[in-house]
């Protein structure tokens, strides 16, 4: 029952990402939130971060819509194995 | 020398005293490796998010360790044939972080 209710929420944002009608901020909104100064530091660990940045299928979403850079998507990317991997996500 | 962090998961149907003497166990083989263990962690018995031989729970442990790489190498020889166990996880890290515990809930509620 709990996760039902997780993955719905997750919906919900992913799909503000995507769609094209979207507030003209936050499509072109270049800046990566996971480099500089106070960002979050990823982990296999920090679930909450990593299921930001899953679509509700599970996949992980490309840099396009996320808007980090490559060498935190990277990073990005091989956490979320390894979280796949412990069965977190 | 090298810094590891371990993570294990042992199975749903396991009482509290055997996954303490799973951790006993494991700690045993690191230290007879000449290895130090800096912390362990025990998150407790969490929802997996999907199912591993017909288990939809699993017993977390975590360990941060200090040894070489033999020692590893050995440590998941032994946990390959453990039939308490469905998966391990070793990363190499550069530093360890400490102070930031990200399961600690689940500790919680078990006190």
């Amino acid at each position: 029952m709990v996760k039902k209710s997780n993955k719905k929420k997750s919906n919900q944002s992913n799909f503000s990402k995507l769609s094209i009608f979207q507030n003209q901020k936050f499509r072109f909104k270049r800046k990566c939130p996971l480099s500089g100064k106070g960002a979050p530091t990823i982990d296999y660990k920090n679930i909450k971060l990593l299921k930001k940045y899953i679509s509700e299928n599970g996949k992980i979403l490309p840099t396009r819509i996320t808007s980090i850079s490559q060498r935190k998507q990277r990073e990005l990317a091989t956490s979320i194995k390894r979280a796949r991997n412990l069965a977190l996500l | 020398m090298n810094l590891y962090e371990h993570t294990i998961i042992a199975r749903q149907d396991i009482s509290p005293t055997q996954v303490k003497q799973i951790q006993d166990k494991y700690e045993k083989i690191i230290e007879k490796l000449k290895g130090n263990i800096v912390k362990t962690e025990n998150w407790g018995l969490m929802q997996l998010s999907y199912l591993i031989k017909k288990n939809k729970k699993g017993n977390y442990i975590h360990f941060k360790i200090e040894c070489d790489g033999p020692a590893i190498s050995e440590l998941e020889k032994s946990e390959k044939i453990d039939k308490n166990l469905l998966r391990y996880l070793t990363v190499k890290v550069k530093k360890f972080d400490l102070e930031t515990n990200y399961f600690s809930k689940y500790d919680e509620k078990k006190q």
